[in-house]
């Protein structure tokens, strides 16, 4: 099966060339470090609010760490930008590949569940600490879950494409 | 300078730093004396994290002599596989130096004996052995004149043993590369490891720098084992990728200037935990400002681990960068 010619388009378009081709340390390998930076804002915040939750450092008092959640939305925002720049990199190699929807879909229920995580457990004013723990604690597991494959998938995605870049 | 130099600068390191800690240790039971005991743990942390450059820089130092015809690949072959034997155990060692001191950051005089420190003891016990061997193979590859025998690659006794144990490492090398799902997953937990200590490590420094004042120092501090297990999966993972891929990393700029980075941080570390700094965090309350060594600690750590990251990303464009 021959991958839809759209794919080839964007490859060919200035931008999609200078970011896959480019010497400059500015282009692709930058949009990866922010894509790792996001990485590591959005989902080390959120791992700090899952462990807490799950009971891990209980001195920590809970309700202040909704705080922690305007760093997870920065690091989302970032990936999500940088995301897309590295679709329009690679466009082929990315939208060809099952694990890349699979990454997606995977951070899409992550990333509902930080929504969950908000509304139900920090956003509640009637909730003390232990009923905050107890209502959180699956969406935390699930949470926790769900990034570790979120992770895998998209590290397996240098591993697994089928084609680099439009098969001529 | 280039890595050979680096390399015979660094060695020394484990071999002198483990026997001197190792000295500190038995001492402190003999002595009672708990201000010594912490020293040398330090000492074995400290002499850990240095042993990663020392070993690293050893491919280095094969280069430069591979083309002498007096060398034998043999010998140095030997050398490399003690060694890699030897930097997995003074990894142990370092990390339950590291428990121990965890323990031991509040109680001023814990119990004379436990289990850990009797593993501290057996393993930095072997370390030395192990490093002793390590210094007497790399002497072998430059000095024939000190060889005892005619051939030295033909070992009897207690080295024979020993040997027995030691990873050939070329084929410690081929394991590491023997699929490339077995390389996805250390690159996987590579990053799962990242975001468990930034996540960990971040969430304390931004308060000592400010961030969310309700938090305090103290409780968040109770973090600080997740990061060191996000630390310790990290330097597990990435030292088995450099033996999966030696000359890729170890002539690459941007890794030894992230090597250079995580040691910096071992020093930014010793600084808040040796002097006031740490204390000043643990009593930080509820609203409370953070005093300026704390803060500038906490900005050092921040600024050093995204230095990390990016180093880290930079290393496949920066590959065949030292000659």
């Amino acid at each position: 099966m021959v991958p839809p010619t759209f794919l080839r388009t964007i490859e060919d378009s200035g931008f999609s060339t200078w970011l896959r081709e480019s010497e400059s340390p500015f282009a692709f390998y930058f949009v990866l470090l922010f894509h790792t930076f996001g990485l590591a804002l959005l989902v080390g915040a959120n791992t700090v609010v899952d462990l807490r939750i799950l009971g891990v450092a209980r001195e920590i008092p809970l309700a202040p760490l909704k705080r922690l959640f305007r760093i997870m939305w920065l690091g989302f925002g970032i990936n999500a930008l940088t995301g897309v720049l590295l679709i329009i990199a690679y466009p082929t190699k990315a939208l060809t590949n099952p694990v890349f929807y699979m990454k997606l879909t995977l951070i899409g229920f992550a990333v509902w569940i930080i929504t969950l995580l908000k509304d139900r457990v920090f956003n509640d004013p009637k909730l003390n600490e232990k009923a905050m723990m107890a209502r959180g604690a699956t969406l935390a597991k699930w949470s926790i879950f769900l990034w570790i494959g979120a992770i895998t998938a998209g590290r397996l995605l240098a591993y697994t494409y089928k084609y680099l870049t439009y098969p001529c | 300078m280039n890595l050979a130099h680096l390399h015979l600068l660094l060695n020394h390191f484990p071999i002198i730093g483990t026997i001197v800690a190792l000295g500190l240790f038995i001492v402190s039971f003999i002595g009672k004396n708990d201000d010594l005991k912490r020293s040398s743990l330090i000492i074995f942390a400290a002499i850990a994290l240095l042993t990663l450059p020392a070993f690293f820089s050893g491919i280095g130092a094969q280069r430069a002599v591979r083309k002498d015809p007096l060398v034998s690949t043999a010998v140095i072959d030997r050398h490399e596989g003690a060694a890699m034997l030897a930097l997995f155990f003074m990894l142990i060692t370092g990390a339950l130096a590291l428990i121990e001191l965890w323990k031991r950051r509040r109680i001023v005089t814990e119990k004379p004996w436990s289990g850990n420190l009797l593993a501290i003891l057996l393993f930095s016990l072997i370390t030395a052995g192990l490093m002793a061997r390590v210094g007497t193979t790399g002497g072998d590859i430059r000095h024939p004149e000190i060889w005892s025998v005619k051939d030295v690659t033909q070992e009897t006794g207690l080295s024979a043993l020993v040997h027995i144990f030691e990873p050939t490492p070329s084929k410690f090398t081929d394991l590491m590369l023997v699929s490339k799902y077995w390389w996805a997953f250390m690159m996987d937990l590579h990053f799962i490891g990242l975001a468990l200590l930034i996540g960990t490590v971040g969430i304390l420094n931004l308060r000592v720098l400010g961030f969310e004042k309700r938090l305090t120092g103290a409780s968040l501090h109770r973090l600080m084992p997740w990061a060191m297990a996000g630390f310790g999966i990290n330097v597990l993972t990435g030292t088995l990728a450099f033996i999966g891929m030696p000359s890729y990393y170890a002539f690459d700029a941007a890794f030894w200037l992230k090597m250079l980075a995580v040691l910096l941080l071992g020093l930014n570390a010793a600084v808040f935990y040796l002097t006031d700094a740490f204390e000043s965090v643990e009593r930080l309350g509820p609203g409370q400002e953070a005093p300026r060594l704390a803060k500038v600690v906490a900005g050092s750590s921040l600024f050093l681990w995204f230095a990390v990251i990016t180093l880290g990303r930079y290393i496949q464009s920066y590959a065949d960068t030292i000659r």
